[in-house]
């Protein structure tokens, strides 16, 4: 990974001005603002150099992210940000790799690849911004929807119980699977710093509100119906805007238990599981090329003389 | 010209041609392969042909287990796998019966039966052997003898190839101490000497049969390979694999297809001594994106695929032509769809490629017709895809993929960056340097990790700057610009290689595969006087602003093409040359039957036309 500058001495510190480029062009009150948000401060806080930075999406009211940070950034198509990420992983390992992808292009269309990024455990950080809804194509039932909530193309509600992120990371082999939300701003730059700290697939799930298609989706009122997970290797507790949550002491080393969070009825927020020691498959790669002896290309075809 | 020889027992030929059928999983192939060696290392020109089932081991004793190989042997440069055979060998009479249904042996072919499973069905035995007959063949019934026999047995039944080699080795002259020292270097480490000798033994027993008892051979003189130069043997999907290194690519990204696969694998051994990383992926669409991924840092990356794979990867093709962003696709064709016929060779996806993808894409596409091609093909997709940040496909088949030729060794180039490709590869295709200024849609186009030129890139319509922008006359301009790119290439192109005149009666027009084939029957044609020219493209996408002025001054133009045709359906490079020139291009050969065009058919198409006969 770059060689962060050294937060003591900047010559030319990051600052969140830096990061601006358009003024983004989602509805008010959109959670999409408030992970930008965070996602600028967390970089300016861990001063990843612009240049060095890359942000990968697939389609969506989140596939705009990089649109809206001064980075280096691909706007991919539906579904498969996470192989062109992976494509610079192994040929650029230099560059800071940031994936952004909603519910729909993560786990629908993008679902193998998802699958598969967390199996090969490269290294990048991954962003679902799951607001529970298809938003930009209006207001369809996606894969998080919850059941019985109506959509354009369900009307009568949601018929399928939803898809729950944080059990299917864990179910594949996550090295590292988090959930934080977007109206719990340091909360979820906390969590980036830990994804961004744990070297391998780092799976953030954010809860994002969506005021549009869904005003009811989150209570951001009350906070009775959230918990958070914390523990010493894990993430602190944010009550600012959460009074009401209670604080709940995790070992993000027991997988089991883990699984029991993520497998509740109630929302708990928070490290669910970390394993930096999971091998990664760019990794892999990048030692065999280092330990191949190297061959001059003028032999190639030596190989193939009769 | 193999058509033209005296019977008499030993046939001084300059070519001809053979093959071995055996069920699937028996190593035909790998006999086929030790033989084609000796040959060349005897300074002999070969041409092979795999025969393949889609499946990995079929029932044997079925017409489904059909497995083989042709060779054609001479001692002149072989461009093509040739029209007919002299000699079929078959291990038992069903596959032989599967194989003469596709009637490519010569009037005097000699069929070489084993015997050997006579018992097995009496009837059947002889029904072929009547069949052989009534075709007007000579049929030689052998049986293996006995103490080979006994090695076979005690290898559960394998081995027979061995015994085959031995036969078909004696036939063709090939020396015995150089068949042996292929046997050795084939089998490599993997047997023990004990092992190793008896497959010698099974070798020396079928070329000591053969001695005794057929009493006839074909001599192709030896130490053809006259102009002193070093000679390479390597087959098309090998020969993109060595380019793919040369050319300074150092990813390569796809996902298992016949017969595209073996790119991969030839790579995975040896690529990263050369500083390449091989990545197999979940799917054909994270191949391609994790391909567009590595381009977009900088780094030059390819993705292989074939026809099922192609149309998995549109999306991405379209996307990468719009967001500026390098990329390089080998779509090595096979028949059908799905499972389709992947060891069964076709063209037929021109149009998927040129046009497929979503709303207005711009593209190149390369063919190759020999393995010269494949070799420098990845150099000159380099070269376009980063001078004009676009897709560029190299179009190979699988005739081509698994063909093996001999040849001088080519010369490698060792490219670094784009602007190290020689003037050498720009005449080989046809073509002169694009200028050195080409215009993108967006006027920064750093890689990253690049300080203060921070960027990004998406599908979206953008303005210079890169901002979003869906003004009507900003997708215009975009458009305009892409589409300039390609307009770039198409005024680079030179005028394609006529064989034959400037004008005439009728000119012949093939891509990739097709260009043995058309060469040699082109020469013949002309050799009896015919008016007739031919010509391949080795560019295929754009075509050359000139093609329609070339085409005026034949009074038809055909095409000559394995894909599906027929008199209400245009095969698609009958239909691209038309749509191109509006010039009233007909097929004159376009079949699915996944069996390479031969310079015979060529021949006598060409005959037919101009005696008055209507096309098809």
């Amino acid at each position: 990974m770059a060689v962060l500058s050294d937060k003591s001495l900047p010559e030319n510190p990051l600052t969140l001005k830096d990061l601006n480029t358009e003024n983004p062009r989602w509805c008010p009150g959109c959670g999409d603002f408030g992970v930008l948000m965070g996602f600028k401060r967390f970089l300016v806080d861990e001063q990843l150099p612009a240049h060095m930075t890359v942000n990968v999406s697939g389609i969506g009211c989140s596939g705009r992210v990089p649109f809206y940070v001064n980075t280096y950034g691909v706007h991919a198509i539906h579904g498969r940000p996470i192989p062109v990420a992976l494509g610079l992983a192994l040929s650029r390992p230099d560059l800071n790799l940031f994936v952004h992808s909603g519910d729909g292009d993560a786990l629908s269309i993008g679902g193998n690849h998802l699958i598969h990024g967390i199996n090969k455990n490269f290294n990048c950080n991954l962003i679902i911004y799951d607001n529970e809804i298809y938003a930009l194509t209006k207001n369809q039932s996606s894969p998080t929807t919850r059941k019985g909530h109506p959509t354009m193309t369900q009307p009568k509600g949601t018929f399928l119980d939803p898809v729950v992120p944080i059990m299917f990371a864990l179910g594949l082999g996550a090295s590292f699977a988090a959930s934080t939300a977007d109206w719990l701003p340091d909360h979820l730059v906390n969590t980036l710093k830990a994804a961004y700290a744990h070297k391998g697939f780092s799976l953030v799930h954010v809860y994002q509100r969506c005021p549009h298609f869904d005003s009811q989706n989150f209570d951001t009122k009350s906070s009775a119906w959230l918990s958070f997970l914390t523990h010493e290797k894990g993430i602190p507790p944010d009550k600012r805007f959460a009074d009401k949550a209670e604080i709940i002491v995790h070992d993000p080393g027991n997988k089991e238990q883990a699984f029991k969070y993520a497998d509740s009825k109630h929302t708990y927020l928070g490290l669910f599981y970390c394993d930096p020691d999971k091998p990664r498959y760019d990794e892999m790669l990048q030692k065999r090329l280092a330990e191949t002896p190297p061959r001059p290309r003028s032999g190639i075809l030596d190989g193939y003389k009769i | 010209m193999q058509d033209i020889y005296i019977e008499m027992s030993v046939q001084r030929a300059p070519v001809s041609r053979f093959e071995l059928l055996m069920d699937a999983g028996s190593g035909a192939q790998k006999a086929g392969d030790i033989l084609i060696r000796a040959f060349a290392k005897t300074g002999r020109y070969v041409f092979i042909e795999p025969m393949i089932p889609a499946e990995i081991n079929p029932p044997a004793r079925t017409r489904a287990a059909l497995s083989g190989v042709i060779i054609r042997v001479a001692d002149f440069d072989l461009m093509n796998i040739g029209n007919n055979t002299d000699i079929i060998l078959a291990a038992h009479e069903v596959v032989l019966d599967r194989r003469l249904d596709d009637e490519e042996h010569n009037p005097n072919c000699r069929v070489l039966l084993d015997m050997g499973d006579k018992k097995l069905n009496e009837e059947a035995y002889e029904s072929v052997c009547k069949r052989v007959s009534q075709l007007g063949l000579s049929i030689y019934p052998f049986e293996v003898v006995e103490e080979a026999t006994a090695i076979i047995k005690s290898f559960g039944g394998r081995g027979k190839n061995m015994y085959y080699l031995g036969m078909l080795s004696c036939i063709y002259g090939a020396p015995e101490d150089v068949v042996i020292q292929e046997i050795k270097l084939s089998f490599g480490k993997k047997l023990d000497e004990t092992l190793m000798s008896k497959n010698v033994s099974l070798f020396h027993a079928g070329f000591h049969y053969a001695k005794e008892n057929i009493h006839f051979s074909y001599e192709i003189a030896g130490d053809s390979h006259k102009n002193g130069k070093e000679k390479i043997f390597i087959d098309g999907n090998s020969a993109v694999s060595m380019g793919i290194i040369d050319a300074g690519i150092k990813l390569i990204s796809g996902y298992p297809i016949t017969p595209a696969s073996s790119i991969l694998h030839t790579l995975a051994s040896v690529f990263s001594s050369y500083g390449g990383i091989v990545h197999q992926a979940e799917d054909e669409i994270a191949a391609i994106g994790t391909a567009i991924g590595s381009y977009f840092g900088g780094v030059p990356a390819l993705t292989c695929t074939s026809g099922p794979g192609l149309s998995l990867k549109q999306e991405f093709i379209g996307y990468a032509s719009a967001a500026e962003i390098p990329l390089i696709i080998v779509d090595v064709q096979r028949g059908g769809p799905s499972t389709g016929m992947p060891t069964k060779t076709e063209q037929s996806d021109l149009l998927a490629a040129l046009y497929g993808s979503h709303g207005d894409n711009t593209k190149i596409l390369i063919s190759v017709g020999d393995i010269t091609d494949c070799f420098y093909a990845p150099h000159l997709a380099r070269y376009l895809a980063e001078k004009l940040r676009l897709p560029v496909f190299i179009m190979s088949d699988f005739q081509i993929a698994n063909s093996y030729k001999v040849l001088d060794k080519l010369s490698v180039f060792q490219m670094e960056t784009i602007e190290d490709i020689p003037d050498f590869i720009f005449q080989h295709f046809g073509l002169s340097r694009l200028p050195d200024h080409i215009e993108m849609v967006r006027t920064e186009q750093a890689d990253p990790g690049t300080p203060g030129k921070m960027r990004r890139v998406t599908g979206l319509n953008t303005d210079e700057s890169g901002s979003v922008n869906y003004f009507s006359m900003a997708s215009q301009r975009s458009h305009a610009i892409r589409n300039e790119k390609v307009h770039h290439v198409r005024r680079a192109l030179g005028k394609p290689k006529l064989m034959g005149r400037e004008e005439g009666d009728l000119l012949v027009v093939g891509w990739g595969s097709a260009r043995g084939a058309i060469e040699e029957a082109m020469r013949f044609c002309q050799q009896e006087g015919l008016a007739v020219s031919g010509m391949c493209l080795k560019i295929v996408y754009p075509l050359p602003l000139m093609l329609k002025e070339i085409f005026s001054r034949f009074k038809k133009v055909v095409t000559v093409e394995l894909a599906y045709g027929d008199e209400y359906k245009i095969p698609p490079l009958a239909m691209f040359l038309r749509s191109q020139t509006l010039v009233d291009v007909e097929a004159m050969i376009s079949g699915a039957t996944g069996r390479p065009i031969t310079p015979r058919m060529i021949r006598t198409k060409v005959q037919e036309l101009l005696s008055g006969c209507a096309v098809r």
